[in-house]
């Protein structure tokens, strides 16, 4: 589904991504980890589009989209969250995700249609009786809730997910995790999942992958990740 | 038997046992002709206090005229900032150019008012259409410095080529909209001219921002990469509403070269116009199209009385109260009428519970 080759992409003299080459079939969950600058984030943003690479290419659903503009991904159907809630914050609820929907859909979608959407979203992450709450005035919970509902309304084939969990307490990462399982198995998505709570991501994805410096270290099953040497070096003093 | 209630928000009009409710909030006005008709009938009104209070109809009317012009200016402005995310800080070079292209063409070349009207408009459109890969390029402080430089290199164009654009004299003999030989009769024309326009601009606002199009625009506004993320092509939407209210900034500028029968550039293209608009922009309150109606009156009447009350001191004195109006109005005159609940620019939608 999602090809990347040798992707390459440099702030000023250091690379942020340095020769990455990744491949994520249909229907994986794949853990992206690694210690903080190692460009996770940065990987994100040059899959979503927001960056474009110095070098390499990216390939999705067997389309050349390296120089394709993030708007172009989205209607292609990669949809992402960000580390940082980017909500729109003066609109409530309800409007945040009936908007993304109506600038996916156009003028393929009646307003009523879209605002049915809207509200089974909302109805799915438990956000329905918030809906007139404006963004900003969220708690960080449940921003991150709308993040992921915003993403979903998108119908994306591929859900980037950025640090879900920053923030939370142990107890709502819990329930995010189960939240992301639970979307998966029900709208049959591609989820690559960057997180720095290794204990629940470990348990909730498939493979997984390390990245430092910009390259990946290590790519396999939790299991085989979590004992490997590079990986464990990268994260001095962290227990994985 | 009549009895007048005011309720918080509301006023009850007591009619012998009949109950009228106006809400003051104009969001909810039953009839929102109420408010056209109370614009339409200013003139009116003045004539009718001049007959009691000695004052001079002319100057006021001139004032509300200025008044209309800077609302010709302001909602293409707002609805700019809208849908590209971006202050304009060169509405008074679009009207400039629409000034001169009127101008020119009926001094050139004997344009009648009607023709210069489209001319202004597709010229204006054009010249934006050529500005308009800054909304690409740039933003903050960069598009504004951008937008800025415009009406200065218009302004040093005028001053070399005054053969052309006359300087500070102007483009004297532009035909008069309105040449009915009674003066009095004339500026109640141009008032409701100045007015239709506005009128038509404030109605096609309206329509735009609740629209789909008008959706997307408010998402661009508040966050351009995430309108990306939305799946909305931004260039789509920034690079036409750009270019069509810069088209019709420019039709202010038709409208003052007919009016006052000439087109002065240095007149309109000093920042102190600029202002003006910006500031009747801002008072309107964000993204509040209805809004600037009341804040271009507040303005300009202010401006008269100031200027008439305090002579050399005036712009100082006026300035200083409207900066003392953003302090105390963060949100603006339209804020003043709205809940916090309705922050937002866009109605709510309400859905149905069960």
């Amino acid at each position: 589904m999602l090809d990347i080759r040798n992707l390459k992409r440099k702030f000023g003299g250091i690379a942020a991504v340095d020769d990455v080459t990744l491949r994520i079939e249909k229907g994986e969950i794949v853990g992206l980890i690694g210690p903080n600058g190692a460009g996770k984030t940065t990987l994100i943003n040059l899959i979503s589009g927001y960056y474009y690479p110095n070098e390499g290419k990216i390939i999705f659903n067997g389309k050349d989209i390296t120089r394709e503009r993030p708007f172009v991904r989205a209607k292609m159907g990669i949809s992402r969250t960000f580390q940082n809630p980017r909500l729109i914050g003066n609109m409530t609820a309800l409007m945040n995700v009936l908007y993304a929907i109506i600038g996916k859909e156009g003028e393929k979608i009646t307003l009523h249609e879209a605002y049915s959407e809207a509200v089974y979203y909302l109805d799915f992450f438990g956000l329905l009786k918030r809906r007139d709450v404006l963004a900003n005035d969220l708690p960080i919970y449940e921003m991150r809730l709308l993040e992921l509902a915003r993403a979903l309304a998108l119908k994306p084939k591929l859900l980037l997910i950025d640090e879900a969990m920053a923030g939370l307490n142990p107890a709502e990462a819990e329930r995010i995790s189960a939240l992301i399982a639970r979307i998966r198995k029900e709208f049959d998505l591609t989820i690559v999942w960057v997180e720095h709570v290794l204990r629940i991501l470990m348990r909730s994805v498939e493979r997984v992958v390390a990245m430092h410096y910009g390259k990946i270290i290590a790519d396999g099953t939790p299991e085989e990740v979590s004992r490997d040497k590079r990986v464990i070096e990268a994260y001095i003093g962290e227990e994985i | 038997m009549v009895r007048l209630e005011a309720r918080r928000g509301r006023v009850i009009i007591h009619f012998y046992s009949r109950k009228f409710e106006w809400i003051i909030e104009p969001r909810y006005w039953k009839n929102p002709f109420i408010g056209l008709i109370i614009w339409l009938l200013i003139p009116p009104i003045i004539l009718a206090i001049s007959q009691i209070v000695p004052i001079s109809v002319l100057s006021i009317l001139s004032t509300l005229i200025f008044a209309n012009i800077l609302c010709i200016l302001a909602i293409p402005l707002t609805l700019q900032i809208i849908g590209t995310g971006r202050v304009n800080f060169g509405p008074h070079f679009f009207a400039a150019i629409g000034g001169y292209t009127s101008a020119l063409l009926s001094k050139n070349f004997g344009f009648s008012p009607l023709a210069t009207l489209p001319a202004s408009f597709a010229f204006g459109s054009l010249i934006a259409l050529g500005l308009s890969p800054i909304t690409i390029i740039s933003r903050g402080l960069y598009f504004v410095l951008i937008t800025l430089l415009l009406p200065f290199i218009l302004l040093e164009i005028a001053y070399w080529q005054s053969e052309i654009f006359g300087a500070e004299t102007g483009i004297p003999g532009v035909p008069m909209l309105f040449d009915t030989g009674n003066i009095f009769q004339d500026v109640i024309l141009y008032f409701y001219l100045s007015l239709a326009i506005a009128l038509v601009y404030l109605l096609i606002s309206d329509r735009i921002l609740r629209s789909r199009y008008g959706f997307m625009m408010g998402v661009i506004n508040e966050d351009e990469e995430v309108a990306e993320t939305y799946g909305i092509n931004t260039t789509k939407i920034k690079i036409p509403t750009f270019t069509l209210t810069s088209g019709a900034m420019a039709i202010a500028g038709w409208f003052i070269a007919h009016y006052y029968g000439s087109f002065t550039g240095p007149a309109w293209l000093y920042p102190s116009f600029l202002i003006l608009i910006l500031l009747t922009t801002t008072l309107g309150g964000k993204g509040a199209i209805y809004g600037v109606v009341i804040s271009a009156y507040v303005i300009a009447t202010l401006r008269e009385i100031t200027r008439v009350a305090f002579g050399e001191l005036s712009i100082v004195v006026l300035f200083l109260i409207l900066l003392l109006l953003l302090y105390f109005l963060p949100e603006g005159f339209w804020g003043l009428y709205r809940k916090k609940r309705y922050r937002e620019y866009f109605p709510t939608i309400k859905i149905r519970r069960g």
